[in-house]
């Protein structure tokens, strides 16, 4: 069963080691997130179904996946951000089937990659882009512009608030794969910008599909853009949860370190102080199935929100799956 | 003494009985005492000094050594004698109500000469004759046994204030009241039935008679003689009282001296009181005391009511030999069937003993009553004084005798002369009362004396060696029981040396001492086990149930009067109406005061230091007296008493003239303002002004639209578009209102609109600009229910039982956050409510209004951004300042497109209202673009208008180049002779269609006509199309104009002229026809001006 299903393993190795986790995930690991991450995309795909009829439409628009996860604000900025990085690459990708243009064939090329990349947002070629190429904010339903009766175009000189947020949250994440790359020889670091690449969707629209259930949740035929949320949600997921699982490792480790007992103690005592000659990470167990278990867990926990009208009876009532 | 009966009911009135008399006078008493004096023990002891002392010419005291030494006892006597004359000072110096019970009786006993410790030691034979030895009296001893008996009296009074005090803390159901009044009812008939044999057997007693004068009077024409009386009496001290309050500055008496005084005097005399019966008052007093006691213990004595009948226990008498109960003794007891005090008790224990007798059955559930019973029987028969009654007349010649006699041998011949007494006493009794009675008692006496042990089949054996110090005394008592009133199975020589008194009370004196060591055994051994497995009721409601039992019964049959019919379902109106009383009211707050924890001798100081204070304030002495009444029960029971007084506002008063006084006026005032209105905070600013920016934005909105729809669209009206009208918020308060009292104001709609208008702002806020109003409802409704959650919550916390007594659990912070957690809120989510969605959105909509505003500003000037003038001159440098300047907008002064009106004059800046021309590109591209091709002047100059050409006249006509002259005087002629009109000037119907140049240039369709010919046209042709056919004429398809000419010239020539003729109009069309197309060259070619087709038209 777990083999049958496991159509990710190596893509979610990959995002694990982006993520942090430099060991070598067993199957069970991957197989447990790779369930995780379906029932998510299935439970997201279902509610935005739902969300879409009640508008009185069958196929679900991408405000409805955004709007999942709305309270995310993070996320949702990054999201805006990816998306606004897709309409780029798009329209460059026009433009210069139509231009031609030689010079910018490079630029477009590294751009794809940043583009596929969320986590790497901004990318190198920002401040070589065209003013045609430049990216177009993406608007949600429930922006303050959707007040009003007539969509004017935004001015140059506007910078959100919310979006210096997000930088700032997209910038912490490029500090930190800056940190990991630091140390990487060019081999190392061409195997790392590798796995950076790993998608559940890029290229790969009909296993995922399928393996999404796409038809069977929701039976519209998805558009580009919902299968390429979907492939950041699920990106984002994999982070999430494989962070979450380093830290209760890391709980547990230093337990287990206070506690002593453990056989590897011993060997473990020397490296605690991470030092100049430390052998490579890679000597580190890689987090287990239970982590990923007790992370899911935590991450599951309700909100406090969630007690708002908890007056009211419910019967038996289960708590709906918390998308993380 | 029969006037004096009903006197005191007039305080008793309450109580049906003569046990209800008694017992509700010195309840009376005792809270009076209470009242004046404060409650606590010490005092009251103290205070009762004084008030005896006062209330009678007597100097007794209370203290048994005191009234040994003072002449009292003489007196007494001889106060006995006078009794004739119903002397009032003895009556008070009997029934001192001030004096617990047992004091009274000691006293009682005292001038009577039977010391109940007289016995005891050879010592205080004296006691028989007071007036010979009063000193050598033995103090010690008699201060003991006196002690025993206070004690238990003050035991059983302070358990019983215990209990009244638990009651006021405790809230018992009323639920067992009916059964309560049922069986005070039962007692009642009980009594009324006694008194109904008695009256009907016993008549031939004087005394008996006189005894059961008042008892009678009282029980069972309760309803009529009692209140007669009753009324009557009342009455009487009713006028005195009113007088006393007329003078009173002139009585040198404090309100309390006055009190008591009235209280006393309305004392009634005992109805056993008998002149020449030394003692019977006293005995028969305690011993109806007594027995109305054990009566009352309703749950137990309820079987010992009344004879066992032979349908109940058919072999009942073949058990019992001597079957007694309760009602009996009370019978016996009118009858004045008792000559002793052991007398009575044996009697008792002969209805307890029975019982035990017959229900041998150890479960027997009788049994444990009747355990009960006794063990009650036990704790009050040495409240009862050991008296034997005598005739007068024998104790005079007895102390007549003693007087002769040395004071030495006085204690020799003292038991002797007691022991004739007591021989002599049954005889009297017997004489006097019912025959029966009398000897039933005797042969009890004789048959226990026979049986020489204590009546084995009512008492197990006894341990008589395990006597203390209160066995002892009581011993004494029954000693001189023994050695008095049933002396007559001991030889009068036994009882001539004391140390044979006590001989003969070891063994053969069976009745009281047995009880009273049985006492001790029961109570350790049978007693102590009992109340767990007959009585599951705690004992706090077992002595509530016994101590307000009377009351409560009272209470019941009060409560039963005020309904009738079947089920008691409707309301009697014959009952008088309840009404709240003064001294109920103070009952009540005392109660209350009382409940409240205060220690008692506080609320009672507060009390009596209130006291002076209330008559002051206008209350006058009938009303002190008045709240004599005291029960037992708790407040609750009198609910009308807790109604507090009504407020002087709320009063319905009238004036003299029997209006009413509107006194609420003064009262009333105006609900504060702004209470329906959000208040005034930071927060609520900001969100106001969110929504004014949001207004202002759309309105920008909304000319940005009119912009726009003005650009497509190539004809504008004014009513086209829907001016987008601003409208402040405003929140409306609540109209004025006027209310009584402070406190919010309390109407759940108008605080649910008021909740639905904030609703109503967070969504305009949210950025809805309308909203379903069943989502308002909604909304507001799930608002509704989760602040009263909250709120809840909040309650809840705050009243949290508290860990000390003074502060709160929770400080006040904690019990907001605690309750916001509770509903899943905290400080963050609040503040990010505020940061986000407020101040950010705030930024948000300022950044958003400029973006509108500059967009605003690009559409209407869109060259304005760099080669505008300062003034927006440049503005017009493409051309279009004729059309700025033209004549159509100013001098017409029309707001063509309604931009006044929506406001987009200001926008634009433009004072004369006319059109910039890139607001019309469109129209201006179409229709004017070879007009104003050429003229690209820079320098910003506005050209003055040019003249208008002049129409041309007849007169003018000359002026004209010779060419056309004839033309237009052909023309002028047709317009007859007025001015011509330009094509222009022309109505919109009969003018020609703009001429539309494609942008080939070329001219390719023919001029179109106006509207109303053309419909006339199609219709001719279709006409003419149809006569064609008819005509066989071929027609050539090439053009209209063609067609109408060769039609006009060949076959329908003649009827030609006849349509022309009939419709002009139409006939001038088709020449216009011919005309219109050369026109439409000319006026492309010659542009400008163009003749009206009419002009041309042939005549």
């Amino acid at each position: 069963m777990a083999e049958a299903r496991a159509k990710y393993r190596t893509e979610i190795t990959q995002m694990m080691f982006v993520s942090g986790e430099t060991g070598d995930p067993t199957p069970e690991t991957t197989t447990m997130i790779e369930g995780i991450v379906q029932q998510q995309v299935m439970e997201m795909l279902k509610r935005a179904t739902e969300l879409a009829a009640r508008r009185g439409v069958r196929t679900i628009s991408t405000d409805d996946l955004i709007f999942l996860i709305r309270h995310d604000k993070a996320k949702v900025s990054r999201l805006r951000t990816f998306l606004s990085w897709k309409d780029v690459r798009k329209s460059a990708k026009d433009s210069d089937e139509k231009g031609g243009g030689g010079a910018d064939a490079g630029g477009v090329e590294d751009f794809d990659l940043a583009a596929n990349d969320p986590t790497l947002g901004t990318g190198p070629n920002v401040n070589t882009r065209t003013s045609k190429n430049k990216k177009a904010k993406v608007g949600l339903p429930w922006d303050v512009s959707s007040f009003y009766t007539e969509q004017v175009p935004e001015r140059e000189d506007e910078e959100d608030e919310e979006e210096e947020e997000m930088n700032a949250a997209t910038l912490q994440r490029l500090k930190q794969a800056d940190e990991r790359t630091k140390g990487m020889n060019a081999e190392e670091y061409l195997h790392f910008s590798e796995c950076r690449q790993a998608s559940f969707t890029f290229r790969k629209g009909k296993r995922f599909r399928e393996w999404a259930g796409f038809g069977v949740v929701t039976d519209s035929k998805p558009n580009d853009d919902i299968v390429d949320i979907l492939g950041f949600l699920t990106y984002e997921i994999v982070t999430l949860l494989t962070e979450e699982a380093l830290k209760v490792k890391a709980t547990e480790d230093a337990l287990k370190r206070e506690s002593g007992g453990d056989e590897e103690k011993r060997g473990r005592k020397r490296r605690r102080e991470p030092g100049l000659f430390d052998p490579p990470e890679e000597a580190r167990t890689p987090v287990s199935a239970k982590h990923i278990q007790e992370a899911f867990r935590r991450l599951q926990r309700p909100d406090l929100k969630a007690n708002y009208m908890k007056h009211i009876p419910k019967g038996t009532w289960q708590r709906p799956l918390k998308l993380i | 003494m029969s006037q004096d009966a009903p006197t005191s009911t007039v305080d008793g009135d309450v109580g049906g009985g003569p046990e209800d008399l008694l017992k509700s006078r010195w309840a009376e008493t005792e809270a009076n005492i209470a009242k004046l004096f404060g409650t606590d023990g010490q005092t009251r002891r103290t205070s009762q000094k004084p008030t005896t002392a006062s209330e009678a010419a007597a100097t007794t005291t209370t203290s048994a050594p005191d009234n040994a030494k003072t002449p009292a006892p003489p007196k007494r006597s001889a106060r006995h004698i006078d009794d004739d004359y119903g002397d009032d000072d003895d009556e008070d110096e009997e029934d001192s109500p001030k004096e617990s019970p047992l004091r009274k009786k000691a006293k009682i006993a005292l001038p009577n000469g039977i010391h109940p410790l007289a016995a005891r030691s050879p010592l205080p034979a004296g006691r028989a004759l007071p007036r010979a030895a009063p000193t050598s009296t033995p103090s010690e001893p008699a201060k003991s046994s006196e002690d025993v008996r206070k004690q238990l009296e003050e035991d059983k009074r302070t358990a019983e204030e215990a209990a009244t005090k638990s009651f006021q803390s405790m809230y018992y159901t009323f639920e067992h009241d009916k059964d309560a009044m049922v069986e005070q009812q039962k007692l009642d008939e009980l009594d009324r039935e006694v008194e109904n044999e008695l009256s009907g057997g016993a008549t031939d007693a004087p005394n008996a008679q006189q005894g059961a004068g008042a008892g009678p009077a009282a029980a069972s024409t309760q309803g009529t003689l009692g209140s007669a009386d009753l009324g009557a009496s009342s009455l009487t001290l009713k006028h005195l009282i009113a007088r006393i309050d007329m003078k009173r500055d002139m009585v040198r008496a404090s309100d309390n001296q006055l009190r008591t005084l009235i209280s006393e005097v309305r004392k009634g005399r005992s109805k056993w009181a008998s002149e020449d019966k030394v003692g019977q008052e006293e005995l028969y007093e305690a011993a109806e005391k007594v027995l109305m006691e054990l009566k009352a213990q309703t749950d137990y004595a309820q079987p010992f009511l009344q004879r066992v009948s032979k349908r109940e226990a058919p072999d009942y008498f073949n058990v019992i030999k001597h079957p007694m109960d309760i009602g009996t003794m009370l019978k016996k007891l009118k009858q004045l069937g008792y000559r002793s005090k052991r007398d009575f008790v044996d009697d008792l224990n002969l209805i307890w003993a029975n019982c035990l007798k017959y229900n041998q059955d150890p479960q027997h559930p009788l049994r444990k009553k009747a355990l009960y019973m006794r063990k009650e029987t036990d704790k009050l028969t040495p409240l009862i004084p050991d008296i034997l009654v005598r005739d007068r007349a024998e104790v005079e010649a007895e102390e007549r005798r003693l007087h002769s006699i040395d004071a030495d041998e006085s204690d020799e011949d003292d038991a002797p002369i007691m022991a004739s007494r007591g021989r002599k006493a049954p005889k009297k009794g017997g004489s006097k009362g019912g025959p029966t009675s009398t000897k039933r008692a005797p042969t009890v006496a004789v048959e226990e004396a026979g049986s020489a042990t204590p009546a084995p089949d009512m008492k197990p054996p006894l341990p008589l060696s395990a006597t203390n110090l209160r066995t002892e005394t009581l011993r004494a008592e029954s000693e001189v029981q023994d050695a008095s009133s049933a002396g007559f199975s001991t030889p009068p020589p036994g009882n001539a040396t004391p140390l044979g008194v006590n001989g003969v009370n070891g063994s053969g004196a069976p009745g009281s001492q047995a009880d009273v060591t049985e006492v001790d055994g029961l109570g350790n051994s049978v007693v102590g086990s009992t109340p767990e497995d007959e009585d599951e009721e705690d004992t706090e409601f077992k002595t509530w149930k016994q101590v307000t039992k009377r009351d409560r019964a009272q209470a019941a049959a009060d409560r039963h009067r005020l309904f009738r019919g079947e089920q008691l379902k409707n309301l009697n109106p014959e009952e008088p109406a309840l009404i709240r009383t003064k001294a109920m009211m103070r009952r009540w707050t005392r109660q209350q005061m009382a409940a409240s924890g205060k220690p008692s001798g506080q609320a009672e100081a507060g009390e009596s230091a209130e006291e002076p204070e209330q008559p002051a304030q206008g209350e006058s002495l009938a009303e002190g007296i008045e709240k004599d009444q005291d029960s037992t029960l708790p407040d609750y029971y009198s609910s009308l008493s807790a109604i507090p007084e009504l407020d002087e506002r709320f009063r319905w008063t009238t004036d003299s003239e029997g209006a009413v006084v509107p006194q609420t006026e003064e009262w009333m005032r105006m609900y504060p303002k702004e209470q329906f209105k959000s208040a005034d905070g930071a927060l609520n600013r900001k969100i106001e002004d969110n929504m004014r920016q949001m207004q202002d934005t759309r309105k920008i909105c909304a000319k940005i639209g009119v912009v726009k729809q003005m650009q497509i669209q190539a004809q504008t009206y004014q009513n086209q578009f829907t001016k987008y009208e601003v409208q402040p918020f405003i929140e409306q308060d609540v109209g004025a209102v006027v209310v009584s009292e402070d406190g919010p104001l309390m109407a759940p709609w108008v605080s649910r609109a008021a909740l639905q208008r904030s609703v109503g702002k967070i969504f305009y806020h949210a950025g809805f600009e309308d909203f379903q109003p069943s989502a308002l409802e909604m909304i507001t409704d799930l608002a509704g229910e989760y602040f009263g959650k909250l709120v809840d919550a909040f309650k809840s916390f705050r009243e949290q039982p508290k860990a000390e007594p003074e502060t709160s659990r929770y400080s006040y912070e904690e019990q907001v956050l605690h309750s916001l957690h509770e509903h899943g809120l905290d400080l963050e989510a609040l503040e990010t409510y505020v940061k986000d969605d407020v101040e950010r959105l705030s930024t948000k909509l300022g950044v958003v209004h400029d973006r509108m505003r500059s967009h605003l500003a690009d559409l209407l000037r869109p060259a304005l951004g760099d080669h505008a003038g300062a003034d927006g001159v440049g503005a017009f440098n493409d051309g279009s300042e004729q059309f700025v300047g033209g004549d159509f907008a100013e001098d017409l002064d029309e707001d063509f497109f309604g931009f006044r009106e929506l406001g987009l004059a200001e926008e634009l800046g433009l004072e004369n209202l006319s059109v910039p021309l890139h607001l019309l590109q469109n129209r201006m591209h179409s229709a004017y673009q070879a007009a104003h091709q050429g003229p690209a002047s820079t320098t910003g100059l506005v050209f003055p208008q040019p003249d208008p050409y002049e129409p041309i006249t007849i007169d003018n006509v000359g002026a004209q180049v010779g060419l056309v002259q004839d033309f237009f005087r052909e023309k002028l002629h047709a317009n007859h002779e007025d001015a011509l009109v330009e094509d222009e000037d022309l109505p919109q119907k009969q003018r020609f269609p703009k001429p539309r140049l494609p942008p080939t240039g070329k001219i390719s369709s023919p001029r179109k006509r106006p509207i109303r010919e053309q419909q006339q046209a199609a219709k001719k042709k279709r006409k003419m199309e149809e006569s064609g056919k008819a005509g066989g004429v071929e027609v050539a398809p090439i053009g209209k104009l063609k067609l109408e000419a060769s039609v006009g010239k060949g076959v329908n020539g003649v009827q030609e002229p006849e349509k022309k003729r009939e419709k002009g109009g139409e006939e001038m069309e088709v020449d216009r026809e011919v005309n219109g197309g050369g026109g439409e060259v000319n006026g492309g070619a010659g542009g400008g001006t163009m003749i009206s087709p009419e002009s041309l038209a042939p005549n």
